[in-house]
């Protein structure tokens, strides 16, 4: 009876099922090449990942309540350009500030993409893809039509990524100290359960006396600042700032987001969720120059495996659903 | 009662003419008529013929915007497109280097096309569950993945034999074949999207697709056919554009489906399905048509148009909903 | 440069009279120079260059870029620019074939076609300005790196994308290097990876090599983003393995040193601003009907001297710049102020 209710449990999670997915990843790899478990190897994978890992909890908010963002990797051009230029020409030195200064723009962005959205109704994934092209274009604007600003240009901001605490870098501090504050956010404050209440029926929120309007704003905000912080990060981990950076990369977090079983339609989806879905995503970029693949089929089983985990997570999911079904019938 | 977005004012008693100028394809008219103004003083090189010879590889672009239309008006999207074409170039400019008659590269272009939208479709309908976005997200680096396999080391691939496409990249006078493929298409499909119980049941499906299923339209068979129309479309756009260039290699297409996303969307559809129809999203691919064309001729840098026309897109979908709630405020 | 060139001038009109000497003259010309993408700071240096050499000729030129770094993208730029009747266009290829059709229809509607940096294939150009012989490239990495391993040792290859051409040549030049002499043959090429030209691919490359190959001595890195991604994981890391390959002064010059505690010891790049200028004389040049691109046709391109026009590996016609330079930590910060 005992041993049943855990199996139920395990199966009837999303998180547990993606958990086991990345696990069983993790085990793949390893006996294909033993050198992936370990710790250098997994901070390597984490710093790399950081901005994805980072910008899928703004994701994940903006999901929730039923949008999207595709704008976010133009927001952490221009946020990480202006910082990389202000470097570059030594009108700010402090490590500290050149973040604040790229978390503001990239509030400032998301704001405005919040208020195009919430205020002028325009449909989420038209308004980012304007916004998209739009900041993209100011961040070539900043960087003075391409220049970039290299390891030696950005002084002791590059240091901020290589500089560890207690063994970790700061950089995955940072990734440790987002998750964990968005976690109590989203499970245990009232704005947080406000982003799902919007998500799962806008009118109900709205009629319970929620201001559906700055919920919305808020999640666009919060994105735009988790971008802006992805901005510097990026800088910072690469000790290069280039206007073109993470061009496409926002295709990454969203199926980082959706891996993780956050819904596209709204009001579904957990912080462990987003997390297990970058691991997972994360996992896949690490290992598949490790384990000896040809480099010219790597894009293909990278598609590949993105599709398999979404697919066997549904059927899972089905079989689940239908034990579920089972148990009541009896 | 004008509609939430302020695009559609058929049920406003009005007269037929001012109903006309001031539905959202009159204002789209209108602003294809402003923007040729506009290029015309802007470069001195923009003129009918200059437009007509630099548009085959826009209206290539317009394929796509066609069967790109269904989708959105279902309220899904299709991000594979791009990668269909790169897929279907590539083996079309294999097949023709085969020394093979010209229709058996037009099919195998086609073929190809069909068979990548045929393989989104069959996935999005056999797992109902699945968000579009991320199938044709993973189905576009495998298109793609194959296409890099396909081509190997170099990842390029030069048409040796253009005979054939140079026939269908030919002109009549001025007027490129292509511009009457494009508009014949358009017609066709503005027909069936608007006037056949197929179109119909489009709309209906987009509109709320549990109602449309219990009211007995077949849901998923719908969405088949359309992913797999999107595939074809895909493979014409591709002999097109090979037909421009003479070679595909594995960046060709990238970032089609945005582009056909936004002459879509520019023209009035929704992207959360449901409303809009084929005659806006033509009118508005020539209003981008132009525009880039006439910024272009003057060298005007790439990121500042694509500013522009982001702030367009924007513009074009903000400005009816706030002058519509600026008109709700005064009235209350 | 400018103060040589009315010298020049000067002395050869006082000697000769009213006949003007053979120099390249650029009077009203319109150039344009199409690039691989806007944001390469690469291509800036050599565009800013080539501009303003043929200003100094008194003509003009238009920078272009494409929207992405694709074919595609410069098809819709070059389609502009023949509504523009430029006198020459000068392109920096994103693809080999793809621009065929378009460098066509401009070569028919009588504008001159060059090219620099990477170049579109032999039917699509009169001719090219290749920054550095191919062999010439592939000959100095290969001697860097059995100079680093100390003449024996396992290296890789961290490239751009599996499709960049100019590196496939490269990387295939020192193959047949390798393969060519016996002095290479304790050296072991374990993979050729690529990064993409994105640092976060480049370094997830760089970890993955190192973890497969502990043993790894030197990693040959002919592209710029990779090469400073790899540089900065490698030096993060304090990895034994050394760095080599091709890429700018300025984003290097955190990483180069003879010492442990620099990833590269030395790296090569070409003389970009030569490049420009070089590029500049031959559009003018076949603007000017002095050359047609045919094979062993020579002109003079300023105070860089005379240059005679090669054969390419393509079959086309080319006109090599020099050798490539090495940068090392006696001159990289003099050349991290120019490039």
């Amino acid at each position: 009876m005992e041993k049943k209710s855990l199996v139920k449990k395990i199966t009837g999670s999303r998180e547990a099922l993606l958990a086991v997915i990345l696990i069983l990843l993790f085990a793949v790899i390893t006996v294909i090449s033993p050198s992936f478990l370990s710790v250098r190897s997994i901070t390597d994978m984490l710093k790399n990942n950081a901005v994805t890992m980072i910008l899928a909890l703004g994701m994940l908010c903006v999901m929730l309540v039923g949008g999207i963002d595709i704008s976010i990797m133009s927001t952490l051009a221009l946020s990480g350009m202006a910082v990389g230029m202000l470097l570059k020409y030594g009108h700010i030195s402090n490590t500290f500030l050149a973040f604040v200064i790229a978390i503001a723009i990239g509030a400032a962005c998301g704001f405005l993409v919040g208020m195009v959205i919430s205020r002028a109704d325009v449909p989420p994934i038209i308004a980012t893809m304007g916004f998209m092209y739009v900041f993209r274009a100011m961040g070539y604007i900043v960087s003075n039509g391409g220049e970039w600003a290299g390891a030696s240009a950005l002084g002791t901001f590059k240091n901020f990524a290589t500089t560890k605490i207690l063994g970790l870098s700061c950089v995955i501090w940072v990734i440790i100290f987002c998750y964990i504050v968005f976690f109590f956010f989203m499970k245990w404050t009232r704005t947080g359960r406000k982003i799902y209440a919007v998500g799962s029926n806008a009118s109900a929120a709205e009629v319970s006396g929620i201001n559906v309007k700055n919920i919305k704003l808020m999640v666009y905000m919060i994105m735009g600042v988790l971008a802006g912080l992805g901005g510097a990060i990026q800088v910072s981990v690469y000790a290069s700032a280039m206007p073109d950076m993470q061009q496409g990369g926002e295709m990454d977090v969203i199926a980082a987001c959706v891996i993780g079983g956050v819904s596209m339609s709204g009001g579904r989806g957990t912080v462990v969720g987003a997390l297990l879905g970058s691991l997972i995503l994360a996992t896949i970029a690490k290992a598949l120059p490790l384990v000896g693949i040809d480099a010219l089929a790597q894009n293909t089983i990278k598609g590949v495996l993105i599709l398999a985990v979404v697919v066997v997570n549904v059927i899972l999911q089905r079989i689940a659903d239908r034990n579920a079904l089972k148990g009541r019938e009896m | 009662m004008a509609g939430k977005s302020g695009r559609s004012i058929n049920n406003v008693p009005e007269s037929t003419l001012k109903r006309t100028v001031l539905s959202w394809e009159g204002i789209l008219v209108i602003l294809v008529i402003l923007v040729n103004v506009f290029c015309g003083f802007f470069s001195e090189y923009y003129n009918l013929n200059s437009l007509l010879r630099q548009m085959p590889v826009y209206l290539a672009e317009v394929f796509l915007m066609i069967p790109m239309a269904y989708i959105l008006i279902l309220g899904e999207i299709d991000i594979s497109v791009g990668a269909i074409v790169c897929l279907s170039a590539t083996m079309s400019c294999i097949v023709g280097n085969t020394g093979a008659p010209f229709i058996v590269v037009v099919i195998t272009a086609l073929a190809v096309g069909t068979a990548c939208g045929f393989v989104n479709g069959f996935i999005l309908t056999r797992f109902q569950e699945l968000p579009p976005m991320i199938v044709t997200l993973a189905t576009q680096i495998i298109f793609r993945g194959i296409a890099e396999i396909v081509l190997g080391s170099g990842g390029s691939i030069s048409a040796t034999n253009t005979d054939g496409f140079r026939m269908i990249a030919g002109k009549v006078g001025n007027v490129p074949y292509i511009l009457f493929l494009v508009i014949i298409m358009v017609v066709i499909f503005a027909i069936i999207l608007g006037k056949s119980t197929f179109g119909r049941r489009v709309y209906a499906i987009g509109t709320n697709r549990l109602t449309a299923y219990y009211s007995g339209v077949h849901v998923q068979k719908i969405r088949l056919i359309i992913y797999t129309m999107m595939g074809l479309f895909s493979g014409i756009c591709a002999l097109f554009l090979v037909s421009t260039s003479y070679g595909a290699n594995t960046t060709t297409g990238n970032g089609y489906e945005m582009d056909a996303i936004a002459m879509a969307v520019f023209g009035g559809i929704l992207s959360t399905g449901g409303k809009g129809n084929l005659a806006g999203g033509a009118i508005s691919a020539f209003i981008i048509v132009c525009l880039r064309v006439g910024l272009g001729q003057r060298n005007i840098h790439a990121q500042v148009i694509l500013l522009i026309l982001g702030l367009l897109l924007i513009g074009a979908v903000a400005l009816p909903n706030i002058v519509g709630q600026i008109k709700r405020a005064v009235k209350k | 440069m400018n103060k040589k060139l009315v010298s020049a001038i000067l002395c050869g009109t006082m000697i000769l009279g009213a006949v003007s000497p053979v120099m390249a003259s650029a009077d009203g010309k319109k150039i344009a120079l199409v690039g691989k993408s806007a944001g390469n700071a690469f291509f800036e240096i050599a565009a800013a260059s080539f501009k303003e050499t043929v200003e100094a000729e008194g003509g003009t030129v238009d920078v272009v870029y494409p929207e992405t770094a694709t074919a595609d993208a410069q098809i819709k730029v070059l389609d502009n620019l023949i509504s523009q009747q430029p006198d020459a266009i000068c392109i920096a290829a994103n693809d080999v074939n793809a621009l065929q059709a378009k460098l066509e229809e401009a070569m028919d509607a009588g504008i001159k076609v060059s090219s620099f940096d990477s170049a579109p294939n032999k039917d699509s150009r009169q001719v090219f300005v290749n920054q550095a012989g191919t062999v010439a490239v592939g000959q100095a990495l290969m001697d860097a790196v059995l100079d680093i391993t100390g003449g024996e040792g396992q290296w890789a290859v961290l490239s751009a994308t599996s499709q960049a051409a100019n590196q496939n040549a490269w990387i295939d030049a020192m193959k047949t290097i390798m393969e060519g002499d016996e002095k290479y043959s304790k050296l072991e090429l374990v993979e050729v990876a690529y990064g993409d030209d994105e640092p976060q691919k480049s370094t997830d490359q760089t970890a993955a090599l190192l973890e497969k190959y502990p043993d790894l001595k030197v990693i040959c890195a002919p592209t710029t983003v990779g090469i400073a991604a790899a540089a900065k994981y490698l030096q993060d890391n304090g990895s034994a393995c050394k760095l080599t390959g091709l890429g700018l002064p300025s984003e290097m010059l955190e990483y180069t040193g003879a010492d442990d505690e620099h990833s590269c010891p030395y790296f090569y790049l070409w003389d970009m601003q030569g490049l420009g200028k070089l590029s500049a004389y031959a559009t003018i040049s076949l603007v000017n009907d002095e050359i047609t691109g045919a094979m062993d046709e020579t002109f003079t391109a300023g105070d860089l001297g005379e240059f005679t026009i090669t054969e390419a590996d393509d079959g086309g016609t080319e006109i090599v710049l020099g050798l490539p330079l090495q940068f090392n930590s006696d001159n990289i910060e003099e050349m991290a102020k120019l490039y």
